[in-house]
């Protein structure tokens, strides 16, 4: 079978489905970060197959940006789940609640 | 390449990192003064970009393989940045008591969010767009947790960085599909092939995608649930910068998205952008009517607010462009004054309920004015900035509204939430002078920094609604820049029209025929 475009892309959609769904559907915190890293990736991999397919580099020296600030942004985002977490002994999105309508 | 193009951005970076090595060699105690260090290395740099920042005779120039780009809209938001930036680091040295640990990291990660405010207006690039969006964004999950002993810091943070990381994945994938049908990333290349997708599903798709991103920092209306929690959360001054300078970057990226890389296709989103105003209009103050915490009704008002300038957008013309810069310069004294008092008065209160206001005008007349005046200029009522920045959006759709009717529906929603909003405001103002018991009667201390900020923020709010004229000069040659890059890009865009249904080929290319497979 001949791997294409079409595939690649198939493949990123799902992917960004599945963290979507993720997102909506769990309710611990490390968790839903885990689904928000997926769906980052599945735009990578969607940015790659473009540029692979075009014979374009562009998208793939964006990938490298985004690889760099996800990496940032899960460190920023873990160090404050555990700081949220040493306070309430909790990590699930139903404690957040000192804040409502 | 020029390097002094990037000064602005290089010398705010260097100011961050240096305090940042003072803060080794300094004893803890004068740790709180490096803040006025840092505002005082903002002013320098404003007064620096004023005076001898001067763009070329072309009106632009660019950097990094016109990645970047400086021109007269650039520079205005620049200095717009720094002049919010200013005030807030003098509000984060009266408010750094209430920060128990890493005061210097608090000014130094307020600078960085500058930066990646002066390199957002500077975008020219889907790459730039992204990294500087981040830059702020990741900044501010920072500032806004930074009151670690606070669960209501903690608990801001966190909802601010699963909904900002959610709509971060939604315009990289937004960029990997418009990248993917135009093979384009820079601005001014995409305007040139844009008219061609416009049959393109997928490309219009990725487009939409990249806005909920912007959208997410302009808080309009169906990304706007985080707006309120992260305003209560967060620290004063952190809530002042969030208010204005993430808005603005944001306002500043929809422009340049929208009127240098798309044109074509906004011209024909302008159902959907009556119908986002409208809605955030109407969204932000229904909502904001109930609230008894302060920070969190300005959170709501700043909703609303997204909603007025996202009319200037809906309304595709220079003078919507123009109005959006005019409310945005009235927003910047009028948020700022309303922040500064906030910081002062519930410095030590646990709870910002409005009540706590209750006798300001005893404490402190100063205070009471300034806050006052800012409810006053935040629901539009004349004399003040808020009211002819709202003119001059109303203005700006009504002109529109000939060719169609949308428009009048959207001035008349946008003047109902006007009204609407005159209960809340006046409602600040009642708690302000109401003579009844204040909690704590001791008169409020200003220092002098403070004093100054106060004062110039009253004046701009005055002098933006009494003498528009200078200002509005200069937000309208700004927005020109933004319609003589778009009329340059027509000049150079002489390519036919394709067929609406050849969009599945043009989303492989020609160039995909043949990969090379390893």
């Amino acid at each position: 079978m001949n791997v294409g475009l079409g595939h690649y892309l198939v493949v990123s959609a799902l992917l960004f489905a599945l963290g979507l769904f993720g997102v909506i559907a769990r309710r611990n915190l490390l968790v839903i970060y885990m689904s928000l890293e997926l769906m980052l990736n599945a735009a990578n991999l969607a940015l790659v197959a473009f540029s692979r397919f075009t014979n374009n580099l562009d998208g793939q020296i964006l990938v490298f940006f985004v690889i760099t600030v996800a990496a940032a942004e899960v460190s920023v985002g873990l160090a404050l789940i555990v700081a949220l977490y040493r306070k309430r002994r909790s990590a699930h999105v139903e404690d957040l609640t000192a804040m409502k309508l | 390449m020029n390097i002094a193009l990037l000064s602005h951005e290089w010398l705010v970076l260097l100011l961050g990192l240096g305090l940042l090595l003072a803060d080794l060699w300094l004893p803890p105690a004068a740790r709180r003064k490096l803040g006025y260090v840092a505002a005082l290395g903002v002013a320098a740099i404003l007064l620096y970009s004023i005076l001898f920042v001067r763009l070329p005779a072309g009106g632009v120039e660019y950097a990094f393989g016109r990645m970047y780009i400086l021109d007269s809209l650039a520079l205005f938001f620049k200095r717009f940045f720094l002049l919010a930036a200013l005030a807030v680091l003098l509000m984060s040295v009266e408010f750094a008591a209430e920060i128990q640990s890493g005061l210097t990291e608090y000014y130094a990660l307020t600078l960085f969010a500058l930066a990646g405010m002066l390199f957002a207006c500077s975008a020219n690039d889907f790459t730039l767009l992204f990294v500087s969006l981040e830059l702020i964004t990741i900044s501010f999950y920072i500032l806004t947790s930074f009151q670690r002993a606070r669960t209501l810091s903690l608990e801001a943070g966190v909802k601010y960085l699963i909904i900002g990381a959610l709509s971060t994945s939604f315009t990289v994938f937004g960029i990997a599909l418009v990248y993917g049908t135009s093979g384009k990333l820079n601005f001014q290349d995409l305007a040139a092939v844009a008219p061609q997708l416009i049959g393109n599903k997928l490309f219009l798709f990725g487009l939409l995608w990249v806005m909920v991103g912007l959208g997410f920092k302009i808080a309009a209306f169906p990304f706007q649930i985080w707006a309120p929690d992260v305003y209560q959360g967060a620290p004063s001054p952190t809530t002042a910068f969030l208010a204005i300078g993430s808005k603005a970057a944001g306002f500043a990226l929809v422009l340049r998205v929208l009127f240098t890389a798309v044109p074509a296709i906004t011209a024909q989103w302008s159902h959907l952008l009556i119908v986002i105003s409208a809605v955030t209009i109407l969204y932000g103050n229904l909502c904001a009517l109930p609230q008894r915490n302060v920070k969190r009704l300005l959170g709501y008002s700043s909703i609303a607010h997204a909603g007025y300038m996202l009319l200037g957008v809906a309304a595709l013309s220079a003078a919507g462009q123009s109005a959006i810069l005019y409310y945005l310069s009235g927003y910047l004294f009028t948020v700022l004054a309303a922040f500064t008092v906030i910081c002062l008065v519930m410095r030590h209160a646990e709870g910002e309920d409005i009540s706590r206001l209750a006798g300001l005008n005893q404490r402190s007349p100063l205070l009471a004015a300034a806050m006052a005046l800012a409810m006053v200029s935040l629901a539009g009522v004349p004399p003040m900035a808020g009211f002819f920045g709202k003119f001059l959006l109303f203005k700006a759709a009504l002109a529109q509204g000939a060719t169609q009717h949308g428009y009048y529906w959207l001035v008349g929603i946008a003047i109902l939430g006007v009204v609407i909003s005159l209960y809340y405001y006046f409602g600040v103002i009642r708690a302000i002078y109401w003579p009844g018991n204040a909690p704590d009667p001791s008169p409020i201390p200003v220092s002098r920094p403070i004093l100054l900020s106060i004062y110039a923020c009253v004046a701009g709010m005055f002098f933006l609604g009494l003498y528009p004229n200078p200002v509005v000069t200069l937000t309208s040659k700004a927005a020109s820049a933004l319609q003589a890059e778009t009329a340059a890009i027509h000049a150079t865009a002489t390519l036919p029209k394709a067929p609406r249904a050849a969009w599945t080929r043009s989303l492989l290319g020609p160039a995909s025929a043949a990969p090379s497979r390893p």
